[in-house]
């Protein structure tokens, strides 16, 4: 039990990053407690808070919710229910109540200074489409597509596009896909082990895998290494876009050819 | 053609959910006839619908289960949003008139005659000012989740495939139904508005959806500052203020619900922090404003006229509880969670047991919901 407490103690230092900001909240739920006198917001802004935190501390909780099925990770959202924007910002507007624009501008310069930016993530930056998605992944999905609509098409994908390529077009198939980028969820995928384990690619081992698994194409950054040229390993360069290689195999091509004709066929 | 898009976007987002919303004008008090409030409630119980007719069509239908859902669902909501406009119309005639009061309140929120200080508007054309800055960069930067290889997958998938969560996101590869995710159909609402207007899923989620869902949580925030403020207006604006720069410096962590709400805004996990758990205590503030109103505390105690009706935020709640599924499986269980430990508060505070009944009705849909996830997920209902 106490290692479970500790367990989200960690959740909650993670969660708050234990910056200044959860110092304002603290100030004006204190304020709020001391001064509010409204037993309706006392209850919402004031005790509810302290229960849900005594139920996120207490370990039953935490057992209670992973056996549930709830993703034990997401534990953390139960603290979602605690409003600190609004005790902060309505215990600030009761505080300054009296002297409303001094209150407004060191409100505001506390939550500058003691927040952090939402917008220097390095996970965000300036959009190249209307999809949110790299321009590049759009141009490759583009020159993979099949014209017939009947016709499926798999693709090995760098690990750096992979995210994207289904957000745009979901005809495009890919024999793995960001599970195999989560390290901790360990799964295996022959063509991941060909194609992105080894520094250098091992042409058979990966026409090997990608044969076994019908992928079409194989999309490589110009710099990874092979340890011969993918042409000489009986693959057929396409095109180069930004940078990428994209690569057909015309085994694979005819196979995925003959099941089409012999589907469209079967359909007449 | 690109004018067409726009308006069955501006219908599906704004329109149709402004309509459903006014169903609920009967059920409640004059001071909370407000288009905020109504869209609000719109939103509310066009996700009761998404959830009511897309759990069936998931679980049930293999193939074909988007078409389905679109058939299903479109009819559904344009007849509640035509219930709403000719509910309003009818009351047009009689004393109530719903569109005066609601276009009233659009002009003076507050519902009363008193004049915005000067003050009072430079500061909320600064919280204005704020809320475009979070638009613009909604609009025009990407962010990165991976996440959304999963959500924004199936959503494409539902529009371009025909089939709901049957399919593995990540490779495209035929999967049975992902029961862990496949109640919670927000992916499947962007890929609704998507089909309606001809935009691409992912256009929907990533551009389209931010633009509305930011302002609408902000309309929900004002609803809060509105019932929390009643007596001390003039410090609203500072509060709209305060929160803007709140979910804009408040990534304290890749945890906190500002993280969620400016980052990933599109994807259903960021409504239930931003929109559903808030929406949780408004109602709650609604619920029990006159009582507090009798008991006259001091210039900051709150709020509407005595005998108002509450009805309809009970019933709001209750659709709260099983609408909240569309976002998350944990966002049922969290405001399911909410509603009855604030009962138990109010209902001890007050000495009322009838308030925590109505509580724990209000769960009813949403406990259902929880079942309906647990059966699945542990194995009991077999698909």
């Amino acid at each position: 039990m106490y290692g479970i407490f500790m367990e989200s103690l960690v959740i909650f230092k993670l969660y708050t990053g234990l910056k200044l900001l959860l110092i304002l909240t603290a100030l004006s739920w204190i304020y709020l407690l001391l001064k509010e006198k409204d037993k309706r917001v006392r209850i919402l802004l004031v005790y509810a808070p302290i229960l849900i935190l005594a139920l996120f501390f207490f370990p039953v909780s935490r057992k209670a919710f992973v056996a549930a099925g709830l993703d034990g990770e997401t534990y953390y959202r139960i603290l979602w229910t605690i409003p600190m924007g609004v005790i902060t910002a309505y215990g600030a507007c009761r505080i300054f109540a009296a002297h409303k624009r001094i209150g407004l501008v060191v409100t505001s310069a506390l939550v500058i200074l003691c927040g952090s930016y939402v917008y220097k993530s390095e996970y965000i930056s300036k959009a190249e489409n209307l999809y949110h998605i790299p321009d590049t992944v759009i141009k490759i999905c583009d020159k993979i597509t099949p014209e017939n609509p009947n016709a499926t098409v798999s693709a090995v994908m760098p690990p750096e596009l992979i995210h994207f390529v289904r957000q745009y077009d979901a005809g495009i198939r890919m024999p793995y896909g960001r599970e195999m980028l989560v390290a901790r969820w360990d799964y295996y995928n022959a063509v991941y082990e060909a194609m992105e384990k080894p520094e250098v690619v091992d042409m058979e081992t990966l026409l090997e895998a990608t044969r076994a698994d019908y992928c079409r194409y194989i999309v490589m950054a110009e710099g990874k290494k092979t340890d011969m040229s993918p042409e000489d390993a009986g693959l057929v360069l396409i095109e180069t876009i930004d940078g990428y290689r994209i690569y057909e195999d015309p085994v694979t091509t005819q196979v995925m050819e003959q099941w089409l004709e012999y589907y469209e066929n079967e359909e007449e | 053609m690109i004018v067409v898009k726009i308006v069955c976007l501006i219908l599906g987002l704004i329109v149709i959910p402004l309509c459903m919303g006014m169903l609920f004008f009967p059920l409640v008090g004059k001071n909370f006839r407000t288009p905020g409030a109504a869209l609000i409630a719109g939103y509310i119980f066009m996700f009761t619908l998404l959830e009511l007719i897309g759990i069936p069509v998931v679980l049930l239908a293999v193939y074909n289960g988007f078409t389905l859902f679109v058939n299903l669902f479109t009819p559904c909501i344009l007849l509640t949003a035509a219930a709403g406009v000719i509910l309003a119309l009818y009351r047009k005639k009689q004393s109530g008139a719903y569109i005066y009061e609601m276009s009233r309140a659009a002009i003076r929120p507050d519902n009363t005659r008193k004049q915005i200080s000067l003050e009072g508007k430079i500061v909320f054309g600064l919280f204005l000012i704020l809320l475009g800055f979070q638009l613009y960069m909604a609009f025009t930067q990407a962010s990165f989740d991976g996440d959304d290889a999963y959500y924004g997958a199936h959503a494409v998938a539902a529009q371009q495939l025909d089939t709901l969560y049957r399919v593995n996101p990540y490779t495209g590869r035929s999967a049975p139904l992902d029961v862990r995710h496949g109640l919670a159909l927000f992916p499947i609402w962007e890929a609704y508005l998507g089909r309606m207007s001809g935009v691409h899923a992912t256009i929907v989620s990533h551009t389209i959806v931010p633009l509305l869902l930011i302002p609408l949580t902000y309309i929900l925030y004002y609803q809060i500052g509105k019932i929390l403020l009643k007596k001390r207006k003039d410090l609203l604006p500072m509060f709209m203020v305060v929160i803007a720069l709140w979910q804009i410096f408040g990534n304290i962590s890749i945890y906190t619900p500002e993280t969620f709400f400016l980052t990933r805004t599109w994807q259903g996990k960021s409504f239930a922090g931003s929109f559903v758990i808030p929406a949780v205590i408004w109602i709650f503030l609604c619920l029990f404003a006159s009582d507090e109103e009798q008991e006259a505390l001091d210039s900051f105690a709150i709020l509407n006229e005595p005998e108002e009706r509450k009805t309809g935020f009970w019933l709001l709640l209750a659709c709260l509880n099983f609408a909240g599924g569309a976002s998350s499986s944990l966002a049922v269980l969290l405001s399911c969670l909410m509603s009855v430990g604030f009962g138990v508060l109010f209902a001890v505070r007050k000495k009322r047991f009838g308030i925590l009944v109505k509580a724990g009705f209000s769960c009813t849909a949403g406990a259902i919901y929880v079942l309906l996830y647990l059966c699945l997920t542990h194995g009991i209902i077999r698909l």
